[in-house]
Formats: structure tokens, C-alpha cells, sequence
């Protein structure tokens, strides 16, 4: 097991006596590990980041970074880390060559290290056209790549991402995704998102948090394996309805419901290895003339297993206040 | 794992020191590219060439100096005052994104706010001052005392510090800019016209202008001297509250 950079041990932060933002949280992440930090909007993502670089103190609980209590006083610890705020503000009138200076004599770095990351990094991000520019005028995924440049300019070894593609285009999220990944060979990430698939692209492991509690915290596969049901989903072009009546004999299908024209979801015995489902299906559409368009299992994205965690918490939450 | 710094690592003592630098400079940057320091500096010093020249003939030295110092309590201390009732809760936004997050500690952060906008009220009036006096010395009867004179100058300096600090302590201690900016308009009033009607005498703007002709030509008393206390005093109180404030709260 490798060591733990992260680590949030009954983490709870309660704004003026009323509301419970984070809520008893309990989540480690281990070095090189890319760990996606998921939750709907409002579900605390942000007030765990904020309470891990010690921005905001915890009303109970700790969090520690590098095995070390993170408190508003780390800075040293902050030394270690970068960090790339949603929608990031800074100030107005520095030009990203200024700012990113800037930004190195907060972290401390001598004056040629400075120059020689910051021509780096701003080529890197693609804002060397605009690198005189005041940021006032930048778009938001202009100022996304300039914080994510400042995130990179003290070179950390822990990199907090909140929400890095919120805001960008198709193409600008691709990039930052990609950029991520990248990272991730040589740096520990921690990236909160609300939005699925990028989460399933680029992480490794996942925690997931609702209303400011942790309910899931292991492997992107744990997760999708928890929630796995005995359900294969296939998409086929033809006569679909010769191939349902293909299946009511099929001794290994539990049910089967018809999706749109072509979409058929089977339950199968939960005996059946999904991978023998999976042949058992595909051959007996290929037995009845059909061409197989796509095959999945119902359960094997990460939106329905988040999903799926979500209403587990949801009708536990209800059987506890009954 | 690498462990460039940690607990073990201590920085050296310019290294430690380099985010307060980065923060002073940033922000004396910011205000003197500002049109608010042009506009400032400007109407002010034309205000003393207009003064000095207009008295030509029957002016003393006692008499036009205080004068132009009292400007500053009265008029410029607005500007004082909106700049620094909004040093801080003016950038909350950019506060923990930018600087807060980075390697840098709350006392770093507050220290360089309180000292940049006490350098920048300081250069700003020994700039006007410098006019006045100047002119002054040159144009008008030379009733003064030179060490009287560097006294009064020091002592209204000393006067704006207060206020500068006062503003930074309720930028500190309150989110809301406009809220600063109003609780310091009153109070900075209130000690300057209120204050001799209870009593507080030495801790009063308009008082200290009152005596700052005899000071000019070489009188100093004991409530001069007391005023000197009071103003170090709030100083250092609003100072050392806020700064404690700031280490404690959310940001």
C-alpha cells in the first residue's frame, strides 16, 4: 500500500450553527493515486477542499496532508501542494506573467527558477499570445489554464483540482483532461468534479459525498462492482422482437424489457458469470440473423453506480428517520 | 515519497520574508497605478500651491502649515479611508484563490496589508508636505522652530497612520466593504469633532490641529505628548485585534 498523502479523519465543518456542510468525512488517498472527489452541486466538494488547505478550520475532526495536521498556519505544507479553484479570481490587472511571478515568491522559488517555470508553463497551458495581457479580459477557459498554470508553478507533488473543466468548451476540456492524466504519472491528484465521465476518464479511485457525508470511497471498479446487477444491455439492428421471443425459452434468462426500438436489457441468473451472459446474448442474436450495434452491462457506467449510491443513502437516510 | 520542505525544512529568513515583500509591492503597485493616486496627489498639491501663493503677503509659517495639514483630516482622510476600509473585504474573492492557498501564512498576508497601506498614506502626504513646507519656508514670515515644524509634520503623520490602521483593522474584521467604510467615516468624525466635547481632547484630530501652530513655532506640551500615546496605542490595539481576528476566521 503506498503512503498516505490525504488523509480526513471525521472531518465535519458546521457554518454558524446551522448548516452541516461536511459531515463526519473519512477518506484517505495514497500517493500517485488520481482520486476523483464526486458529489452533486452543493454537496460539500468544495468546503472539504477548502478545509484540506487549511483555508477554513474543521468544527471536529482533522485532516492530515503528507502525515502532517493541516491548519491555517501550514504554509509549509501549502508548499507542497497546488491548487486550482472553480471559476478562479485573481487579481485583475497583472498580466499571467506578472501573476505567475507572483505567484512564485509566495511558493518561495528564487528568481531563475521563476522565469524558467513560468515560460514554461504559460507555453504549456497555451497562454504565451496573451501572456501580456491584463487577465481582466480573459475568457473563463482562458483564466482556468492561467490557474492551472499557477496550481503548477511551485511543481507540488499534491495537485487539488475543484472543478477544473467547469466552464471550458469540448475542446478545452479534452485538453484539461488529457493534462490531468498526464500529470497524474508523477503527481498525487486529488480532483473534484460533479461531472461523471470525466471522473470515470482520468481517476484511479473515487470518493463519493452527498449532502456532506462520505458514502463511497475505494477503486472506480469497486465502485461500478458494488453496484453491478445481473443485467446485460444489448443494442441490436433488426428484428428485435423475433430475438425476445428467441429468449423467453433461454433457460439462463431470468427477464428481459425491450428499450426504443432497438435496445434490449436481459437479466440473466445471477449464477451466470456476466461474461458468459454476455456470450449466451450475443450468440443468440447472431443465431436469429441480428447484427449487434453495441453490448453492455446496464450497471457498468459510473453514472449508474453513482446513482445507485446516492439512492442507497437517500432510503437509508429515510429508514433512519422513520 | 519526495519531501523537498516540511516540518524539518525551515526557510531562511529572506525566504521567509518573500510573500510579505510580494504582497507590499503587489499592492503598492495596485494603488499607485490607481487614477484615485493621480487624482489625489494632484488636487492636493495644487491646493497647496493655490494656499501657499494666496498668502503671500500676509501669511506666517505657523498659520499656513497647520492649515495645510488640517486638509488631510478633513478632506483627504476620505481617501484615506476608502482605501483602507477596503483593503481587505475588497478581495475576498481573489484572497483565498490567489494568495491564501499558496505558501503563505495569515500573518504574512495581514502584516503586508497594514504596512502597505501605511507606506502608501505616508508617501502620499510627504509628497504634499514636502510641497507645502517647501513653499512655505520660501514665501511666508519664518515664525517657526525646525524641530517644532518636523513635530507637527510627524505628529499629523502619525495621526493618518491611525486612521490607516483603524481602516485595515474593519477591513479585517468585516466582510462587507461599504459597512468598513461607513463604521470608519463615523468614527474618524466622531474623534475628530465629538471627541473634545467629552473630554477626549488628546485623542482628537480636530484638537491636535488646534495646537499645531504652537507646536510649529516650538511649544509642546504634555497633551501633545499624550496624544502621541493614545494614536500608538490605537494603532497597536487595532493592529494586534485584527490580526488575531483574521488568524481565526474562515477564509
Amino acid at each position: 500500500m503506498g503512503q498516505r498523502v490525504i488523509e480526513m479523519e471525521n472531518l465535519t465543518k458546521i457554518f454558524g450553527e446551522k448548516l452541516i456542510a461536511v459531515n463526519n468525512l473519512n477518506f484517505a488517498v495514497e500517493e500517485g493515486a488520481i482520486f476523483g472527489f464526486l458529489g452533486p452541486n452543493g454537496a460539500g466538494k468544495t468546503t472539504a477542499i477548502r478545509l484540506l488547505l487549511g483555508l477554513i478550520r474543521p468544527t471536529a475532526g482533522e485532516v492530515k496532508v503528507f502525515g502532517e495536521k493541516m491548519t491555517p498556519g501550514s504554509s509549509s505544507l501549502r508548499r507542497r501542494m497546488g491548487y486550482l479553484p472553480t471559476n478562479p479570481r485573481f487579481p485583475p490587472k497583472m498580466t499571467p506573467i506578472k501573476y505567475l511571478d507572483f505567484v512564485g515568491i509566495l511558493f518561495r522559488l528564487g528568481r531563475e527558477e521563476r522565469v524558467k517555470r513560468l515560460s514554461t508553463l504559460i507555453r504549456s497551458v497555451g497562454l504565451l499570445g496573451d501572456s501580456s495581457r491584463e487577465i481582466a479580459g480573459f475568457s473563463t477557459g482562458m483564466v482556468t489554464r492561467l490557474g492551472l498554470a499557477a496550481a503548477l508553478m511551485n511543481d507540488p507533488e499534491l495537485l487539488i483540482l475543484d472543478e477544473p473543466t467547469s466552464g471550458l468548451d469540448p475542446n478545452g476540456r479534452m485538453s484539461t483532461l488529457e493534462l490531468i492524466a498526464e500529470l497524474g504519472k508523477e503527481k498525487t491528484i486529488f480532483v473534484s468534479s460533479h461531472i461523471l465521465s470525466d471522473i470515470d476518464r482520468i481517476c484511479t479511485d473515487v470518493g463519493v459525498l452527498s449532502e456532506g457525508k462520505g458514502i463511497f470511497s475505494g477503486s472506480i471498479k469497486d465502485m461500478k462492482k458494488r453496484t453491478r446487477s445481473h443485467v446485460v444491455r444489448l443494442e441490436l439492428e433488426g428484428d428485435v422482437r423475433k430475438f425476445c421471443e428467441a429468449l423467453k425459452p433461454a433457460k439462463w434468462v431470468v427477464g428481459f424489457e425491450t428499450r426504443g426500438d432497438y435496445g434490449v436489457d436481459i437479466t440473466f441468473a445471477s449464477e451466470l458469470p456476466m461474461a458468459d451472459a454476455v456470450r449466451e446474448a450475443t450468440d443468440l442474436a447472431s443465431r436469429q440473423g441480428l447484427d449487434l450495434i453495441s453490448v453492455s452491462s446496464s450497471t457498468s457506467s459510473i453514472e449508474d453506480a453513482f446513482m445507485e449510491l446516492l439512492r442507497d443513502e437517500e432510503s437509508r437516510g429515510f429508514l433512519r428517520a422513520t | 515519497m519526495k519531501n523537498r520542505v516540511g516540518s524539518s525544512g525551515q526557510p531562511s529568513r529572506g525566504e521567509a520574508l518573500a510573500p510579505f515583500w510580494a504582497i507590499v509591492q503587489a499592492d503598492l503597485g495596485g494603488l499607485f497605478r490607481s487614477r484615485i493616486t493621480y487624482g489625489w496627489l494632484l488636487a492636493a498639491v495644487f491646493i497647496q500651491v493655490v494656499r501657499t501663493l494666496g498668502s503671500r503677503s500676509a501669511g506666517t509659517t505657523s498659520s499656513v502649515v497647520p492649515s495645510g495639514l488640517s486638509d488631510f483630516v478633513y478632506i483627504w482622510s476620505l481617501v484615506i479611508i476608502g482605501l483602507a476600509a477596503s483593503s481587505v473585504s475588497s478581495e475576498a474573492g481573489e484572497l483565498a484563490d490567489s494568495i491564501m492557498s499558496k505558501s503563505v501564512t495569515r500573518l504574512d498576508y495581514v502584516l503586508a496589508k497594514f504596512a502597505s497601506r501605511i507606506a502608501y498614506t505616508l508617501i502620499c502626504f510627504s509628497l504634499v508636505t514636502a510641497v507645502l513646507v517647501g513653499l512655505t519656508l520660501r514665501l511666508e514670515v519664518g515664525d517657526y522652530d525646525a524641530l517644532g515644524l518636523t513635530s507637527a509634520v510627524l505628529l499629523i503623520a502619525l495621526t493618518l497612520v491611525t486612521l490607516t490602521t483603524l481602516g485595515v483593522g474593519l477591513s479585517i474584521a468585516m466582510p462587507n466593504t461599504v459597512m468598513a467604510i461607513v463604521t470608519l467615516l463615523v468614527l474618524w468624525y466622531a474623534m475628530t469633532i465629538l471627541f473634545p466635547v467629552v473630554g477626549l481632547d488628546p485623542l482628537s484630530p480636530g484638537s491636535v490641529l488646534g495646537e499645531l501652530p504652537g507646536i510649529v513655532r516650538g511649544a509642546w506640551s504634555w497633551g501633545e505628548s499624550e496624544t502621541v500615546a493614545g494614536f500608538v496605542a490605537i494603532s497597536g490595539v487595532s493592529t494586534a485585534l485584527s490580526s488575531a481576528y483574521f488568524h481565526l476566521k474562515d477564509i
